[in-house]
């Protein structure tokens, strides 16, 4: 359970790394694609207007995508590689705690939940802004106040997501943001186990 | 010995805890932040919008504190777990070292092992698929080589030395001390 000590001190240091390809295409074009309407629609749209809805259906609609991608797409975009798991979050948790690094080919268990966390939040953004638009439930309170708490925690959660982004950076060394774009993970060579795609 | 608990049953309570003030805290933040934007700066004064970013504040607040103490008890678990390995590394030396004294023979020594965990005669032959008769002349000769007089004083024997001294006094220096627990009782007991 303790396995290796922690490779204490400056991360991007001497271990040899090696390239993995771990997001393909649709993984960063969904991801960088959500960043963008959501930020358009969280602060720049009316949210009146009709722009402000056909973009909360274009969210909708990627996240459905995304769904299906991850029941078809590549090995690091389906869901069986992170798979939701409670035990897995609380020893990462651990390995936080007691400052042990175990860099994560896909998607380290707390960043799954994340994701889950973020695909649950924005299908349900969509279906109380959609629900706005109806007529059975235009003009009702709670409905609005919904959508307005759910859309303040997706932004709590985006927060804590970039943050735990960089965080995660700087204590394995392994270049996160980058990955996001350019699909590909530095990993130390020991830990890249495993041929990706 | 039954199944251990597992670690971080504790730290799990926390942590959902810490998932549902965020929502909370999501919930007033928002609630706060439409009625600013609908009455401007003057509805932090009205009492409402402002009780309610309050609330969200102490939330966040109350957040990191949980944050910190779920850290400090993973911590705290995972110093229990490697002192248990290290205490449990410390008995398995005392008894070789006893073991060595002894000379007892690898028959025997197993047996004794057996019989320090606590299995019955009956057990022991099961499990190593010789006859209790064999089981019972082993362990004669340990208590003739040792010079106790039964498994209760064999027991006695290693739960007072790991009484005498701290079994983990450092952390590191886990070898070091259990050879040093025996050093200061060698030589035939009693």
């Amino acid at each position: 359970m303790i396995g290796h000590p922690a490779q204490s001190g400056t991360p991007a240091a001497d271990p040899p790394r090696q390239g993995v390809r771990v997001w393909d295409i649709a993984v960063r074009g969904f991801h960088w694609l959500l960043v963008a309407t959501f930020t358009l629609n969280a602060f720049m749209t009316d949210a009146e207007s009709a722009l402000h809805h056909w973009i909360g259906y274009v969210v909708v609609g990627l996240v459905g995508l995304r769904l299906v991608w991850g029941m078809v797409g590549t090995r690091f975009a389906r869901f069986r590689s992170f798979p939701p798991s409670v035990s897995g979050a609380m020893q990462q948790l651990r390995e936080i705690a007691t400052g042990e690094t175990r860099p994560h080919v896909g998607h380290t268990p707390l960043g799954a939940l994340m994701i889950y966390n973020l695909l649950a939040t924005m299908l349900l953004i969509g279906l109380s802004g959609w629900m706005m638009t109806t007529d059975a439930y235009w003009g009702v309170d709670w409905v609005e106040a919904l959508h307005e708490a759910l859309v303040t925690w997706a932004e709590i959660c985006v927060v804590l997501h970039v943050g735990a982004v960089i965080w995660e950076t700087r204590r394995t060394g392994v270049n996160l943001p980058r990955a996001m774009v350019t699909g590909v993970k530095d990993m130390p060579v020991d830990t890249a186990e495993g041929p990706a795609g | 010995m039954s199944e251990r608990r597992g670690p971080g049953r504790g730290g799990l309570g926390l942590a959902a805890l810490i998932v549902a003030q965020a929502l909370c805290a999501a919930f007033f933040l928002s609630d706060a932040l439409a009625d600013f934007a609908d009455i401007g700066p003057g509805a932090l004064t009205t009492g409402y919008v402002g009780i309610e970013a309050a609330a969200a504040l102490l939330l966040a607040a109350g957040i990191v504190v949980e944050f910190r103490m779920l850290m400090a008890l993973l911590r705290d678990q995972a110093r229990l777990q490697r002192g248990m390995s290290i205490a449990s590394g410390a008995l398995e030396e005392l008894m070789q070292g006893y073991f060595r004294d002894w000379r007892l023979t690898p028959s025997e020594a197993d047996v004794a092992r057996l019989t320090i965990k606590g299995m019955t005669i009956g057990e022991i032959a099961g499990l190593r698929g010789s006859a209790e008769g064999t089981i019972k002349t082993h362990l004669n000769a340990i208590y003739r080589k040792s010079g106790v007089t039964g498994r209760g004083a064999l027991m006695a024997l290693l739960i007072e030395d790991l009484m005498a001294e701290p079994l983990v006094a450092d952390d590191t220096a886990t070898g070091a001390g259990a050879a040093q627990i025996r050093g200061g009782k060698s030589g035939p007991v009693r």
